[in-house]
């Protein structure tokens, strides 16, 4: 097989810091290539490149030579990387939010009507919106999806858009290299699969295919090939065969990982919050008259298939869509959903869109990292005659952001860095350091660890069990890493449909958790 | 400020001051009074462009209805003249009444901005133009007494130009005054021009500004921690208001008169011009940009009429002052970053 894609000695900086050095890498047609590395190791810098986004050329471009399909090029922006064959799903989506689902699968490529093609060419035609839909929902239900192609994006849940945005590259005729950038990270392990299955089919067609994924197994399994990247370098290859989940952590990070895992104790069965008939009216993402009690104390796992909603219960609490039903927090009715009451009562929501929700991306990790905390909360404010206006006080919030850059083990060059310089797992380090300034009560963490490395992963479940024990902080972790759950939690609570299922200890079997989740009766639940 | 880079308003905009620069330098013309006189215009037109900054910053985009804000301004003004208040007690009272007007003003303004969220340029269009009909019935029918302010014949109604003379003419830009050879330094116009930018710069260092900047960056992450997004925002709505007031009334001194009726209309056009120079996108703007982009602007509108004239083709500089005004808007919406990897 002849090699579609070649990198021959690519450097690449930002402002003089390198985030590739020295890299040398061949993808052949039909081979799927997986690329991994720590957070901040530089596999999204490298796609960019390959990819013609702009940010590199605005950071000052690249060093090296690129062959694709045996010619060199230099792509200046996405659109010429385009054209070329080339196609990428993104780490942080690059959907048009305010277009339907159908509209965006099929940008740049619709179906036009014939008749307005001759009368004005193709480009000024009239789209066909009725073939387009038709064409987007076929290939949705390729993917195993059904969504109304009509709905705009901006009301979809995260792990839908993701699907989405697959969507738009496989249907694509003319394609011949496809960039995933952790397209897995948003879905569960299900949908994970069923995309592996469609990556394998086409790379039956000789497409070629980059994958970058923190799930080893995954990469493990799918993978022709896979490069290892570790502070920019590519530090080892291993063909098919030999590719071992345990060669590429140690490879990538350079040490051992021990794995997070909580005790497991007794609970006094104390609510501190329970839902009565409580509905949340987040598109895609429903919470239907779901009935729960939360203990105090406890760590309860919410997990369910996408579309389920388990997001979107913290979404409820802080009156990001319309809900329904009561909420009795310490023993009192909550009136009326207000983030900023809630929040002072003891509330806080780490998001699971952290583009859209959980960061300000041109503002510094300082400011990022206090925002909540001194607004809700009025910390770091300096003492003086004008505490009313509540100016910063830098030398307390530098002493704080600092250690908590150190504790998360934030990649940053300062703390000063805007935080859509960092990567996507720094990114996500900086809202849990948030959540952490806020100290609530009553966590709600949604999807904590996606997008995030194998080692800062356990590092991250490790401080959430810690916050719970040392602070009692209650906490509720939405997630469908249901390994990752089974190994922090109490309790699992199980979603389907809006509802609470079943509610399963932690040592239950995964045979039961699967028949759980698809909504099957029968399987017995400890009462819990 | 590090990453600062030149966009293309800026370099067209510079070079063709430099050109001005040069033909005024052949044309033997006096650079050193056109260097006094462009500090003048710089303060007198800088406080309208300030007065952009809130609403951008909050994420309101460019106020097209700089009108309200003006006209509070002038209600103040003319309250003062009204009252016979002369001197330095006369402007400070304008500035007392017009921040009292704008707060009203500003308020109002802000509550029908709330409501038209995504739209907030093409409905302040809407809004400036059809309050200033409105004025204009205010203008002529309300009770002002001061002869000099009214139409010398019949006594009723205000006239279109009042003149400051005997009130607070040039009251700053004569205050400390400091010449050094021919070169004039208004000392008292630069400290109040610092004053405003010092106001404005602690504003967006306080908690509300702080909030203010994170609700225009990210509406949705504002509204997930907390914060109360209608009432940040009518905040900023006001703060551009009244600071558009303090604009006029710093404006009218240095021209002299209280311009009313139509007139208001015709500002908020070269404001937002200039702040588009400075180098805003319609999102974050600096308080640099907003003096860069000034200060670029009027030097050379300042120099296009005395060339204009010398080569003998006045109208020149009308046509280009209007071409360029509007040009540089045209092109900022055409250039206006889009979304999506394939717009
Ligand atoms: N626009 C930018 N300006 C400055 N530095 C940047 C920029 N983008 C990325 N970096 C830096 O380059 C390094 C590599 O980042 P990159 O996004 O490629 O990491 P990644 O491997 O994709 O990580 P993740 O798994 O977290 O997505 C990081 O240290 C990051 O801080
Ligand atoms: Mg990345």
């Amino acid at each position: 097989m002849e090699n579609i894609l070649e990198i021959v000695n690519l450097n690449k900086s930002y402002n003089g810091i390198p985030a590739l050095s020295n890299i040398n890498l061949s993808v052949k047609a039909g081979e799927i290539h997986g690329i991994v590395g720590a957070n901040g190791s530089g596999k999204t810098t490298l796609m960019n490149i390959l990819f013609g986004n702009p940010i590199i050329r605005e950071t000052g471009g690249y060093q090296g030579q690129i062959s694709f399909r045996g010619n060199k090029v230099n792509f200046k922006n996405c659109a010429e990387a385009i054209r070329q064959g080339i196609g990428m799903v993104h780490q942080e989506f690059a959907l048009i939010p305010d277009m339907t689902v159908g509209e965006n699968i099929k940008l740049g490529r619709e179906n036009t009507h014939s008749l307005t093609d001759r009368l004005f060419g193709r480009k000024y035609s009239f789209i066909d919106r009725k073939q387009d839909y038709e064409n987007a929902g076929q290939t949705l239900r390729r993917l195993g999806i059904s969504v109304d192609v009509g709905i705009k994006i901006i009301n979809l849940s995260v792990n839908i858009r993701q699907f989405i945005e697959i969507a738009r590259e496989i249907d694509r005729t003319d394609l011949k290299l496809l960039i995933l950038d952790e397209p897995t990270a948003v879905l569960n392990k299900n949908d994970g699969l069923k995309l592996i299955e469609i990556l394998k089919d086409m790379s039956d067609h000789k497409i070629g295919i980059i994958f970058i994924s923190h799930r080893l197994e995954e990469v493990q399994y799918v993978c022709d090939k896979v490069s290892v990247l570790r502070d920019g370098k590519l530090v080892s290859q291993y063909a098919k065969g030999n590719i071992y989940v345990n060669n590429l952590a140690q490879d990538m990070i350079g040490h051992t990982i021990n794995k997070a895992a909580a005790e497991k104790r007794e609970m006094e069965n104390k609510p501190v919050i329970t839902f009565k008939d409580f509905s949340v009216k987040m598109p895609g993402e429903e919470v239907k008259n779901l009935n729960l009690s939360v203990y105090k104390g406890e760590i309860l796992g919410l997990t369910s298939l996408s579309g389920h909603g388990k997001l979107a219960l913290g979404y409820g609490m802080m009156d990001m869509y319309p809900v329904d039903g009561e909420v009795y927090f310490e023993d009192k009715k909550l009136v009326k959903m207000n983030a900023r009451t809630n929040i002072i009562k003891g509330m806080y929501v780490l998001p699971d869109d952290r583009q859209g929700l959980g960061i300000l991306a041109d503002q510094s990790l300082e400011s990022n990292i206090i925002f909540t905390g001194n607004q809700i909360k009025n910390m770091f404010i300096r003492d003086s005659a004008f505490n009313f206006l509540g100016f910063i006080d830098h030398r307390k919030t530098n002493l704080h952001v600092y250690k908590m850059m150190l504790d998360l083990d934030i990649k940053c060059t300062s703390i000063k860095q805007k935080v859509k310089e960092l990567s996507g797992g720094n990114q996500q380090k900086v809202c849990i350091a948030r959540a952490l300034t806020v100290d609530p009560k009553l966590l709600f963490v949604a999807e904590p660890t996606r997008g995030i490395d194998i080692s800062a992963k356990e590092k991250i479940l490790n401080m959430l069990i810690e916050i719970n024990r040392s602070r009692n902080t209650t906490i509720i972790i939405a997630s469908s890493e249901l390994d990752e759950l089974k190994r922090v939690c109490d309790r699992i609570a199980v979603m389907v449909e809006g509802k609470i299922f079943k509610i399963l200890s932690p040592d239950s079997s995964d045979v039961d958790f699967g028949l759980v989740l698809s909504g099957e009766e029968g399987v017995d639940c400890e009462k819990l | 400020m590090k990453n600062y880079r030149l966009k293309p308003p800026q370099i067209i905009i510079s070079a063709f001051l430099i050109l001005l620069i040069g033909l005024s330098y052949i044309l033997h013309m006096d650079l050193v009074v056109l260097m006094n006189e462009s500090m003048v215009k710089l303060v007198m037109n800088g406080v309208l462009v300030l007065s952009l900054i809130p609403m951008l910053n909050v994420g309101a985009g460019m106020n097209f209805g700089l009108p309200v804000g003006i006209i509070g301004g002038l209600v103040g003004m003319c309250l003062a003249v009204n009252f016979r208040m002369t001197g330095f007690y006369g402007f400070f009272m304008a500035i007392l009444f017009t921040l009292m007007i704008c707060t009203l003003l500003g308020w109002i303004y802000g509550l029908i901005l709330n409501r038209v969220k995504g739209r907030e340029e093409i409905a302040g269009i809407f809004i400036g133009f059809s309050f200033i009909p409105l004025m204009n019935y205010f203008w002529t029918l309300a009770p002002f007494q001061n002869r000099e302010m009214l139409y010398p014949i019949g006594g009723q109604g205000l006239r279109p130009k009042i003149s400051l003379e005997n009130y607070f003419n040039h009251i700053l830009d004569n205050y400390g005054l400091i010449s050094i050879g021919n070169i004039e330094i208004p000392v008292g116009l630069i400290v109040i021009f610092a004053i405003i930018c010092l106001f404005l710069y602690l504003y967006f260092r306080t908690k509300i500004g702080r909030a203010t900047i994170a609700v225009g960056e990210n509406e949705a992450f504002a509204k997930l921690s907390g914060i109360n997004i209608s009432q940040t925002r009518l905040i900023a709505i006001i703060i551009s208001t009244i600071i558009a007031g303090f604009g006029i009334c710093i404006y009218a001194q240095s021209y002299g008169f209280i311009q009313l009726y139509d007139e208001p209309l015709s500002m908020a056009f070269p404001a937002v011009s200039a702040i588009l120079i400075g180098g805003s996108t319609g999102k974050k703007t600096f308080i640099f940009e907003a003096i860069l982009g000034t200060y670029l602007l009027q030097s050379m509108y300042l120099l296009s009429v005395p060339i204009a004239n010398e080569i003998l083709v006045p109208e020149l500089t009308e046509i280009l002052r209007t071409f360029i005004t509007y040009g540089i808007i045209l092109y900022a919406l055409l250039v206006r970053e889009r979304r999506g990897i394939y717009s």
